[in-house]
């Protein structure tokens, strides 16, 4: 019997709980609704496409590959990042370079995004700085798998 | 015998055995660049110091005679300390670029530099510039920044092939490895010079830049490419999933054994045996008679080619079937021909259709371009090339095994003798013109993707191991004749029990023991 | 003829009134659970550019499923899968026919009764209707052929008998107080005051009663925290093969239900359209004086106040709906036949023994 009692004290302590939210949270839909006190939102939802949260410093978007000062790819296709990466989604062809002191460029660099999990190893593990995931770009979705198959040509952009 | 103690551990050793070579045999590793088993040793690298207790200074390993009672000490601070030394001084001039070295990964200095070294330079100069691409070979290219001056290559081209192309110049820190006159080195082992280099010094075209060596899968095996036998490392790359095509064997390396090759094999086997890997194979299953050209799966083509043969067989005419077979076979197939074709079926006409010998160069490769004549000798084949005027009126079913059949006649005269034969099956690995003309094309293993054992001129038997995923439709051909036996319902109870290439090994030790000294 | 015709206007604008508010209940249920959330809720659906807190979700979601595939499966009963739907969204709407929404009013000389049809038997009615929406579930279930949907079905049968006995019990209590089953006379028998000040709704007189029937009505709308038949997470329940429209008419009659009972506990319980003080001619306060009306006035007031009690309750159940964790089965028998049951047994003795000092 007791027992009961402490469900039916539950019950009303939970309904209090969503009563109150609802009230506080209409109160201030309602203010804000006549331009009052519109730093207190009603709801914390963010509205995705037109308002865009901040990333991190440190978030882990789309890839890019940067370019030495004449434009050519600083990767040098030492394949440490196709090594460490745990969904196998990045392939190198390697290729010699004419000036012996770069000795070696990728001739094909792609990432095929349907695998990748975005974890940054290859960003750590490239000795040469030549990769990056800061581009900010984290609206990747595409219709077709080949349209995230990145080649080098779009990581270099 | 002398009695000597490494590290405290006692060690009994031959009279005049180098410390070097005994601390190998006791299982005691001393790093080394310079040393190499086949040749004299030269002494240069100065990183295999080791304490010898009475001597006042570290001796060098590779070059100390063992005395009775000599106290070597291999691990003591004061030679750890002199081999991080040595290391510094070496690593002073070696540029960091092993991110784009194709020996990083398998390289000594990499490895010496994790056990000893990890020091921060104190070297504040910069470093020596040198050529960074020097070709000193059709395939060789030579880094001189990379070079640690172990003379290796000098000594190899010096006492193993004799040719002397290479020798070291200038002294001090100039010093560098190079050609006399900018001669190429133009050898048929000259690849073995890549295997020699401790670091990454030499490199390949044929393998540079590739892949990395770690993701290399290494399988042991035998070079088919003359009748030899080398010893080889296979080194496989499983490839990458969704890329296809990216699973391929990617280079050959010796594999030490003093009773047939030594460490080194010659490039006509280094680089042919990835060229017959890659190149103009046959991949696909073709049932192809003129226009009507479709791909069939393989139980419809044994079917067929099964029922073919029992037709033949229930009118007592199997002795139309004929027989063009290589030795590029493997023991175990030739086997199983033997005992399905000559022992059940009763086929007389068997032809060998092997690659025109080549030239002998006294050392490693012989004439015998294909690995395994000595093993269809054994077995009690006939090496006779085929007979065309012999054959083709005699047969109704023509088994064509290799690709090779192509080549032994230039004029072409075979492919309209060929068209009188109602039914011909080519069994290959790779492609020729045969292929448009054959009824069946059955796509078979290369060497890398089957099991097996060759037997080389000397008569030793070896193994051979799969190690490479063969693609799309190949099948070994040991496969594809147990098939076939158990399709023509050949004597069930003896094909049925063998499966694996190891069974009919066992079979076929059982009737001829001279295959059974595998080594 | 102008009887039958008043009969079908009547019939006309209480439809439109049913399903108008139902429409919005979907809007109203995720508008609810979103803010009490901290969340915004549906607010997408616009015409021209007008989103208007997203009041035309309803019709983007009309319109999704009356375009989606009319899927019937290979192996089920085709007949009687087509049915099922239209048996449960019938008796949940025939339901509305006897409530009052207001008292009777005088046009042209005529009276005319807010109210469909005022059957001597009205609560009968709508519990026996209520309780044959049972056969809406069972036949779904039993005509998909597939054995979640069976499970779910036989799950909602078991607790929809359950609840229609603790729903009659605790009715009877309040029968016994009003003594009539006709809902008009229960609903003026609501009118005045109780000592003096306390309105005299069901609810004070009945107050065990009014928690029971909360209860049992809740459960008999099997939403959540009654959901077994449904049973989103696990079943899928008895609609598991049905799509598109005929899935909206499952899910209409849940939310109709919802309205049902809360035209019932107001009815019943809340004095329906009746305000406290207000009588014909204007408003009579207690403490003596009267805020004259004119009738068409206080028809309004009525049905008004009848509309906000309604939706009082809707906004209730939904609270109730988005604040609870499911109910084991067992737990939910456990409540049905050894907590409810007994109580209005209890309750029905207690009535008895009050009324007959």
């Amino acid at each position: 019997m007791l027992k009961a009692l402490g469900y039916f004290v539950e019950l009303l302590r939970g309904i209090w709980i969503t009563t109150r939210h609802f009230v506080v949270n209409m109160w201030f839909h309602t203010l804000n609704l006549f331009g009052i006190k519109t730093k207190r939102k009603g709801a914390v939802t963010i509205q995705y496409p037109e308002q865009k949260k901040d990333l991190a410093a440190r978030h882990r978007s789309l890839h890019r590959l940067m370019k030495r000062e004449d434009g050519k790819p600083r990767c040098v296709a030492c394949m440490l990042c196709v090594t460490v990466c745990p969904s196998e989604c990045i392939v190198i062809e390697a290729t010699e370079d004419p000036d012996p002191e770069i000795q070696k460029y990728p001739s094909t660099f792609v990432i095929d995004l349907n695998r990748c999990c975005f974890c940054g190893f290859c960003v750590e593990a490239c000795p040469e700085d030549a990769i990056r995931m800061d581009t900010a770009k984290i609206d990747l979705a595409q219709t077709s798998h080949d349209a995230l198959i990145f080649g080098l040509d779009k990581l270099l952009k | 015998m002398a009695k000597i103690f490494l590290d405290g551990k006692p060690v009994e050793v031959a009279e005049g055995t180098t410390v070097f070579k005994a601390a190998q045999q006791a299982g005691i590793a001393i790093p080394h660049f310079c040393y190499h088993p086949a040749f004299v040793p030269e002494g240069s690298c100065r990183l295999c110091l080791v304490e010898i207790e009475g001597s006042p200074k570290l001796e060098l390993s590779c070059s100390t005679v063992v005395r009775e009672g000599m106290k070597v000490s291999t691990q003591s601070p004061t030679v750890r300390e002199a081999r991080r030394g040595v290391l510094e001084f070496i690593l002073a001039e070696h540029p960091l670029d092993c991110p784009i070295c194709d020996k990083a990964g398998e390289c000594k200095l990499q490895d010496y530099y994790q056990d000893y070294g990890l020091t921060e330079s104190v070297f504040r100069e910069f470093k020596e510039k040198r050529e960074k691409k020097v070709r000193i070979g059709d395939k060789l290219i030579l880094d001189r920044e990379r070079c640690v001056l172990c003379t290796r290559c000098v000594r190899f081209l010096a006492e193993i092939t004799k040719t002397h192309e290479l020798g070291l110049f200038e002294r001090g820190i100039h010093a560098e490895i190079g050609g006399y006159e900018n001669e190429p080195v133009r050898n048929g082992y000259s690849g073995n010079l890549v295997d020699l280099c401790p670091v990454g010094a030499i490199t390949d075209t044929d393998f540079r830049f590739k892949t990395r060596p770690w993701f290399l899968t290494k399988g042991e095996s035998i070079c088919p490419l003359c009748s030899r036998g080398c010893n080889i490392y296979i080194d496989y790359h499983p490839g990458f999933p969704r890329v296809p095509g990216s699973a391929k064997v990617y280079r050959i390396r010796p594999r030490t054994n003093d009773a047939v090759n030594g460490p080194w094999i010659c490039d006509h086997g280094r680089y042919g045996f990835i060229d017959l890997q890659q190149k103009n194979r046959c991949q696909t299953l073709v049932w192809n008679k003129g226009e009507r050209t479709a791909e069939w799966s393989w139980d419809k083509v044994l079917i067929t080619i099964g029922e073919r043969v029992k037709a033949l067989r229930e009118n007592g005419k199997t002795n139309r079937i004929s027989l063009i077979l290589t030795t590029w076979l493997t023991n175990e197939e030739l086997f199983l021909i033997k005992k399905i074709f000559k022992d059940g079926l009763g086929v007389r006409n068997v032809f060998f259709a092997d690659p025109a010998p080549g030239p002998e160069d006294g050392f490693l490769l012989r004439s015998e371009r294909t690995p395994n004549r000595r093993g269809a000798r054994e077995m009690g084949f006939d090496l006779k090339a085929p007979d065309l005027n012999a054959l083709v009126p005699d047969t109704d079913i023509l088994f064509i095994f290799g690709p090779h059949f192509a080549g032994i006649s230039h004029d072409g005269a075979w492919k309209p003798a060929l068209e009188k034969i109602p039914v011909k099956i080519l069994v290959t690995s790779h492609l020729n013109e045969l292929a448009s003309t054959a009824d069946f094309v059955l796509p078979a293993a290369f060497l890398a993707e089957k099991n097996g054992t060759l037997t080389n001129a000397d008569g030793r038997v070896q193994k051979i191991a799969a190690i490479a995923r063969a693609c799309f439709d190949i099948r070994p051909e040991s496969q594809i004749l147990l098939d076939l036996a158990r399709e023509i319902r050949l004597d069930d109870s003896y094909f049925g029990a063998l499966s694996a290439p190891e069974a009919v090994h066992h079979e076929l030790v059982k009737e001829i023991p001279f295959f059974g000294a595998l080594p | 003829m102008t009887d039958l015709g008043i009969v079908l206007i009547k019939i006309v604008l209480a439809l439109v009134w049913f399903l108008v508010i139902t429409l919005y209940l979907t809007w109203a249920e995720r508008k609810e659970s979103a803010v009490l959330q901290d969340r915004i809720g549906a607010n997408r659906a616009k015409i021209f550019g007008l989103r208007l807190f997203g009041l035309f979700q309803p019709f983007a979601d009309a319109i999704k499923m009356i375009f989606k595939e009319d899927f019937v499966p290979a192996f089920s009963r085709k007949f009687l899968h087509t049915l099922a739907p239209f048996l449960s969204f019938f008796f949940v709407a025939i339901t509305i026919s006897a409530i009052p929404f207001g008292d009777d009013i005088r046009v042209a000389g005529k009276t005319i009764s807010l109210q469909i049809f005022d059957a001597d038997i009205g609560l009968l009615f709508v519990l026996a209707m209520l309780s044959l929406g049972i056969y809406g579930i069972i036949l779904s279930g039993w005509a998909s052929n597939n054995r979640f949907a069976l499970l779910g079905s036989v799950r909602g049968a078991a607790q929809l008998i359950s609840y229609e006995v603790a729903l009659g019990l605790s009715l009877v209590g309040l029968i016994m107080v009003y003594p009539s089953l006709r809902l008009s006379e229960i609903v003026r028998a609501q009118g005045g005051l109780l000592f003096g000040f306390l309105p005299a709704w069901g609810v004070f007189l009945q107050p065990v009663g009014f928690v029971l029937f909360l209860f049992a009505a809740m459960a008999e709308t099997k939403r959540v925290p009654f959901d077994l038949p449904e049973g989103e997470s696990e079943i899928i329940g008895f609609f598991a093969e049905y799509g598109g429209l005929k899935w909206g008419m499952f899910m209409m009659t849940d939310f109709m239900e919802i309205l049902i009972v809360s035209t019932l506990l107001t009815t019943l319980f809340f004095g329906g359209w009746q305000v406290p003080g207000l009588a014909e001619g204007g408003f009579h306060f207690p403490w003596g004086g009267t805020w004259h009306l004119a009738p068409w006035l206080v028809a309004v007031f009525q049905v008004a106040a009848f509309n906000i009690k309604v939706f009082f309750f809707c906004w209730f159940q939904i609270l109730i709906r988005w604040t609870y964790p499911r109910l084991r089965y067992d737990q939910l028998m456990d409540l049905g036949w050894k907590w409810l049951v007994p109580l209005g047994l209890l309750n029905i003795l207690g009535t008895a023994i009050v009324m007959s000092l």
